[in-house]
């Protein structure tokens, strides 16, 4: 149980790759972090740093109240779970949870306590006795993580640990994390690459690219008011719709123009807009699949394409539709919403409007990539 | 074009399946199976004539042993069978040597002393466990306590047979008993690595029935009867012959290159593969450069730097045992590559864990490195059985520091050819026996090692 | 050239294309050895000026304890409480310092004439002079033990300026304890290294740079301490060997490294192919008693090669069991001159080679055999390939790819293939000049050169030469084959 603090972290590998640049955070005791971010973002360079595994070349490390660039990683308290396990192919389940304990010479009977309480809580009990290689993924996903947990760390590191499991099993796995959590309250840095992970697990979210951070925030806050596009696009699923767009200044009144459609700006957007003094330029406008909604009937300021393909997803439809410039977008469309007659429609070619509400429109400088909004 | 593609394939689909069915399947099935009996048959008569090629050189060279030198004098005769069978050849191999009956005590004596420590742990197994006894400090003093006992057994017991005075063999049998202790501390390990709580692994003790329990206090005796019989051999000296005098020189060579050899390979692959330092790069590439160069070039300066060391001619055992192993560092690729495939996640994870990686080593790669480190001994225990160049250049003439190789080469090419042949073969045989045993024994672990090292390079 | 378009050529044309590239990249490829080189050299120089630069501030920038060690070794580590660094530098230069005063600095005095004083006799007592090949192996050690101490002296000044740099941020410096535990931990490799480091360079690399020199002296059998001297002779030895003459041995040398080249060529390929072809017969389906039949074959792995390979040069000599029965049948008049003429005994040591080689590379084949994904062999069947389409677009080149540097070392290992030659033939039938039979490598006539003859310095010349033509060899593979540099394609 600890607070963590990242100051100026940077890590540079020989022939000058920089892996991660300038890295600042500080992780609350008993938070759960997730670092989320496409492959070579720099998030498991990150946390291979934290944990002691990889060198820090700049900037400090702070656990608790000890730096610790320089401490080797027995030292430093902390505990990984592994994206292959790792577990100890030629010992039973039980040694391998009674490996770190047995190389800090605790009493067997502490050893076996411990064990046993990891055990129960994670329902491994049954294959204590057993070789790592004699169980399925999920179990050996349980012996991996039942090997943190009996160390009681400091710090929970886990890297990309559900990655190997398939959909069904992942998602469980997922649920009995957020229970673990609930019953272990130490600090969780948790890396993947799945944004669902992310949102679902983490109380905040780190997103990176290229080795920069690019938002830091709550759920709630990357989903709602991401900061660039990357990070629009990266959160949610299907991602987000770009569309290029004018914006249009007149006075203090905002408004965009696209497709030969104009939609003014709320009071709120445009205070903000104007506060940081964005006149009328091309912009990109986000549009979160799910806010679009369709128009079969000839409502105004609603933008025309063509249905390419039509997914269905059970409670909702996907619709894949390309505009008149050639822009790809997906609208998500409960089934509830459409009569029968309108869902028979919606076959491939077949030409469709849709409309979005103005308060859930996100706005991107298209040379900075960076919102004009937060 | 992903349009267009489709209808393309699906063509060619349909050209394919009316082919298909012009042929009538039912007469290709049986002409093919025909074709495939006769392809069959050409690959055993193929086989069959290369085993016989194969084999042929040694069914000779086993015959030709078996034919006396005194009756049958010659080189290359004119024919196979010996006319009478006659064991001539071996006889003189062993002859002036008291092999046998040292042999024979040798066994008899570890025999015994075995069959009586192995009860001792036996009894007191089932004593400390009606004792709930405490843990593996005591199971190890237990059992070290029961070997001492069985190793004076056998000392005081050869002392008495050979009508030594206990003096003579004291010296001898102290220094023994520091390997024997090392080795007992070993056994006690092995045996207690499990289960730390109590004897309950000792072979025998917990077992479920009585023949399971048979089998494993069989296989307790015959571990304790193998070390005690080395013991013992080594304790008596045995009164050898000349070709037994290369015999055993040969073989204390390849036991300690296998060890040192073995040490020093691992530690090096295990370095180069899993561990990250400057220089690493270097030395790979150092050692690639040195390795282009010829082994003999350097051999008037490796004589010199042994003689030196008064380890030729006379000392040509260490001496190559010296040689063999010094450089043995170079010939880390295979291991390394080995090394190379167990995730590096392990190491991670076990140093996390709280393993310095000393004990990442030695607790989590040995053991997953068991199938290259047989590899790694297998190989370095074959290798001085044949080689003659150094072995040669180091004795120098000197007979007494020959290994088997040297000795029957120069039988072979002597003036006295005619002569000497037949006990060449014999001689042969004795030393091709035991190695060809051991290497098919193993050979599952050789075939392991050579592919890995030929797929990676 | 777009790749679209490359794909498109027929089969000759890509060859012709490659080729034609290779060729021209050719310059373009030495260019960038040479600035290679020439930019190594660069940072090395760099680096040494840097480093002398680096030694001027640190002293200047140094407090007491720092100064004091460019004098003393380890001092400074002493003075800031980690004695057992400073024993180790200390004892270093107290070691280092009695070596040169009692030894190196007369035997590095000397290396330059490598001894003048002559061993002559007095009476019947003789009078020992200098002994040139003492001069030479303990000079070079010097050198070795100089350049050691120079980098161990700088490394003792870096590790005061980054002890005085972490006294002075206030941290504090390893312990003694410390060091010695990281010797288990982060330092581990130091351990393990040690010993094989130091083995490896007393009984190789000292060796060979020593062999090394002894190819430029005329360090042979009218030159033998230590009754006689040797001295430096430059480039002579090299001449010798090398060009043609009455008193050279240039055609033997030619004649020889053909005579490698082609033995180390059928011996690696030759073996390669029926390896291969044996190990596929053995795995067809339905053929039975397969390990039977690659146990029988093992056997000459197995057997120590002295024992199968003298027998088998004896079977094969001119009274041996071969030619006896060939004349009982009365197939041959005259026993067939196996060792004694070149033609044939150079053409019975590949075939005797084949018996020894072939079962080791049908192990190796066995083993990538049973790697290639079945659904290959699958998918080819269903496109409509017969079985020896599959061998020649599936199993050939993934065996060649996979097994592109094994074939480079044994093709390296063939050319230095003593065991096989000298227990054969011992090179024979003799004939050639300097002492070479018809069937010698160069690593037999080298031996020859070493054991028999004792002409070191052309012995030594023999082994550079070795070591220069599997250089060539090596860089020359490693810049054609892509298997040795991109290890993906069949992954």
């Amino acid at each position: 149980m600890a607070s963590l603090k990242l100051e100026h972290v940077k890590k540079v590998y020989d022939k000058n790759v920089v892996a991660v640049h300038d890295f600042n955070l500080e992780i609350q005791d008993k938070e759960f972090i997730v670092f989320v971010g496409p492959s070579g973002c720099g998030k498991s360079t990150t946390l291979r740093m934290i944990a002691g595994l990889e060198d820090i070349s700049e900037g400090t490390l702070t656990i608790g109240d000890r730096v610790v660039n320089d401490v080797e990683p027995k030292d430093r308290d902390i505990a990984m779970v592994f994206q292959n396990y790792a577990l100890y192919p030629h010992i039973s389940v039980y040694e391998n949870m009674a490996f770190s304990l047995r190389l800090r010479k605790m009493s067997n009977e502490e050893v076996h306590r411990r064990v046993c309480e990891a055990a129960e809580i994670l329902g491994i009990t049954e294959y204590l006795a057993r070789k790592p290689k004699a169980l399925s993924g999920g179990q050996r996903q349980r012996v991996a993580i039942g090997r943190a947990i009996v160390r009681e760390p400091q710090v929970f590191l886990m890297d990309e640990p559900l990655s190997n499991l398939d959909a069904k099993l992942r998602n469980q796995m997922r649920a009995e994390i957020i229970l673990l959590r609930k019953r272990i309250d130490t600090t969780f840095i948790y890396v993947t690459h799945d944004q669902t992970e992310a949102m679902t697990l983490g109380d905040r979210i780190v997103i990176m690219k290229d080795g920069y951070i690019q938002q830091v925030g709550t759920p709630q806050e990357v989903f709602e008011t991401p900061k660039n596009l990357f990070v629009a696009g990266f959160i949610g699923s299907p991602q987000m719709n770009f569309l290029k767009a004018k914006l249009i200044k007149s006075g203090a009144q905002y408004a965009v123009e696209l497709y030969g459609i104009r939609v003014p700006l709320s009071a709120a957007k445009c205070e903000k807009l104007e506060k940081k003094g964005v006149g009328g330029k091309d912009v990109i406008l986000g549009v979160r699949p799910e806010h679009a909604q369709l128009c079969f009937d000839g409502a105004p300021n609603a933008i025309e394409g063509t249905l390419r393909v039509n997914e269905m997803m059970g409670s909702e439809l996907h619709l894949h539709v390309q505009l008149q410039d050639n822009t790809p977008v997906i609208l998500r469309i409960p089934t509830l919403e459409l009569t029968e007659q309108q869902r028979a429609s919606l076959i491939y070619g077949s030409k469709l409007r849709f409309t979005f509400p103005e308060k859930v429109t996100h706005l991107f400088d298209p040379q900075t990539e960076e919102s004009l909004l937060y | 074009m992903a349009e267009k593609k489709i209808p393309e394939v699906d063509i060619i689909v349909d050209e394919k399946a009316g082919v298909i069915k012009e042929v009538k399947p039912q007469q290709k099935l049986r002409s093919k199976k025909g074709h495939e009996r006769r392809i069959n048959g050409t690959i055993y008569t193929v086989l069959t004539i290369m085993s016989i090629v194969w084999l042929v050189p040694f069914v000779f060279l086993v015959l030709q042993s078996f034919r006396s030198y005194q009756l049958e004098k010659g080189g290359m005769v004119d024919y196979l069978l010996p006319k009478t069978f006659s064991l001539d050849n071996y006889a003189f191999l062993f002859e002036g040597s008291n092999f046998f009956s040292w042999m024979g005590r040798a066994l008899l004596i570890a025999a015994g002393c075995a069959l009586v420590t192995a009860l001792l742990v036996h009894a007191a197994g089932k004593w400390l466990d009606k004792r709930d006894g405490n843990g593996k400090a005591a199971g190890i003093a237990v059992i070290a306590c029961c070997l001492a006992i069985g190793y004076a057994l056998m000392v005081a017991l050869s002392c008495a047979l050979h009508q030594y005075a206990l003096n003579d063999c004291l010296v001898k049998a102290l220094i023994l008993l520091a390997v024997f202790a090392l080795v007992g501390y070993i056994v006690a390990r092995i045996y207690l690595k499990q289960d730390s709580k109590l004897l309950r692994s000792i072979p025998g003790y917990v077992a479920e029935d009585k023949h399971e329990g048979a089998k494993k206090f069989g296989a307790m005796a015959l571990e304790f009867g193998a070390a005690f019989v080395i013991l013992q051999m080594v304790l008596t000296p045995m009164v050898e012959s000349q070709y037994l005098k290369w015999y055993g020189n040969t073989l204390t060579i390849a036991l300690f290159t296998a060890v040192i050899q073995t040490a020093i390979v691992l530690s090096v692959s295990y370095s180069l593969s899993r561990l990250r330092f400057k220089g690493r790069k270097l030395i790979m590439n150092t050692v690639l450069v040195l390795g282009l160069f010829p082994g003999f070039l350097t051999m008037i300066t490796l004589y010199f730097l042994l003689k030196q060391l008064g380890l030729t001619q006379a000392g040509s055992v260490p001496g190559l045992i010296l040689i063999y192993c010094a450089s043995s560092g170079m010939g880390y690729y295979i291991s390394k590559g080995f090394f190379d495939t167990i995730p590096k996640s392990l190491d991670e994870s076990a140093r996390i864990d709280g393993a310095t990686r000393f004990q990442v080593f030695l607790k989590i790669i040995m053991p997953l490195a068991k199938p290259i480190v047989i590899y790694t001994v297998l190989m370095a225990f074959m290798a001085p059985w044949g080689d003659y160049v150094f072995a040669s250049y180091v004795a120098f003439g000197h007979q007494d520091g020959y290994n088997v190789a040297v000795g029957l080469y120069n039988w072979v090419n002597t003036n006295d050819y005619q002569n000497y042949f037949t006990r060449f073969c014999a001689g042969g045989v004795l030393v091709a026996v035991p190695i060809t045993a051991l290497f098919l024994a193993l050979q599952k672990y050789y075939v392991e090692g050579v592919t890995g090292g030929a797929v990676k390079g | 050239m777009v790749d679209l378009n490359y794909l498109k050529l027929s089969k000759p044309q890509k060859l012709l294309y490659n080729a034609g590239r290779f060729f021209k990249s050719i310059p373009g490829r030495i260019a960038g050895g040479i600035k290679g080189l020439a930019m190594s050299v660069v940072r090395l120089i760099k680096g040494l000026a840097l480093s002398i630069v680096d030694l001027f501030t640190t002293f200047r920038d140094g407090d007491w304890k720092t100064r004091l060690s460019y004098l003393v070794m380890g001092s400074g580590s002493f003075a800031r409480g980690q004695w057992g660094r400073g024993l180790l530098f200390f004892l270093f230069q107290t070691v280092f310092n009695l070596y040169m005063v009692n030894f190196g600095i007369a035997y590095l005095g000397k290396l330059s004439t490598l001894g003048v004083v002559e061993t002559y006799k007095e009476g019947r007592k003789t009078v020992y002079g200098d002994n040139s090949f003492l001069i030479l192996l303990y000079g070079v050690l010097t050198l070795f033990f100089v350049i050691a101490f120079i980098y161990t002296w700088r490394v003792n000044i870096k590790q005061n300026k980054i002890a005085q740099q972490i006294v002075q941020s206030g941290r504090k410096l390893k312990s003694t304890k410390d060091d010695l535990q990281s010797l288990v931990d982060s330092q581990f490799h130091k351990t393990l290294l040690a010993l094989p480091t130091l083995g490896v360079f007393v009984f190789t690399i000292l060796p060979i740079f020593f062999m090394i020199l002894v190819a430029f002296t005329n360090f042979d059998y009218n030159h033998q301490p230590p009754s006689k001297l040797f001295t430096w002779v430059g480039f002579e030895n090299f001449k010798t060997l090398l060009s043609s003459g009455s008193a050279s041995y240039g055609d033997t040398f030619r004649q020889v490294l053909f005579w490698t080249l082609v033995w180390a060529f059928f011996a690696t390929f030759l073996n390669y192919f029926l390896g291969m072809f044996v190990a596929i017969m053995i795995n067809k389906k339905g053929i039975r008693l397969k390990k039977m039949w690659r146990t029988i074959l093992v056997m000459t792995i197995a057997i120590p090669q002295f024992v199968s390979l003298l027998y088998v040069s004896k079977m094969f000599a001119q009274d041996g069991l071969i030619n006896t029965y060939l004349m009982k049948w009365g197939w041959i008049a005259q026993p067939i001159p196996f060792w004694t003429n070149p033609g044939w005994a150079r053409f019975t040591i590949i075939l005797i080679n084949i018996w020894i080689g072939i079962p080791y590379l049908m192990l190796i084949a066995t083993g990538i055999l049973m790697n290639i994904p079945a659904d290959l062999y699958e998918s080819a069947r269903i496109d409509g390939a017969n079985a020896m389409q599959m061998y020649g677009k599936i199993t050939l080149p993934y065996m060649l790819f996979v097994t592109g540097p094994y074939l480079l070392t044994s093709f390296t290992g063939n050319i230095n293939n003593f065991n096989v030659i000298f227990l054969l033939s011992q090179g024979k039938p003799m004939g050639l000049a300097g002492n070479a039979g018809h069937t010698d490598l160069l690593i037999t006539w080298l031996y020859r050169m070493t054991v028999s003859d004792t002409n070191y310095k052309i012995a030594a010349v023999i082994g550079i030469m070795v070591f220069v033509v599997l250089a060539v060899i090596n860089l020359v593979v490693y810049n054609l084959i892509p298997s040795v540099k991109n290890e993906e394609d069949f992954q």
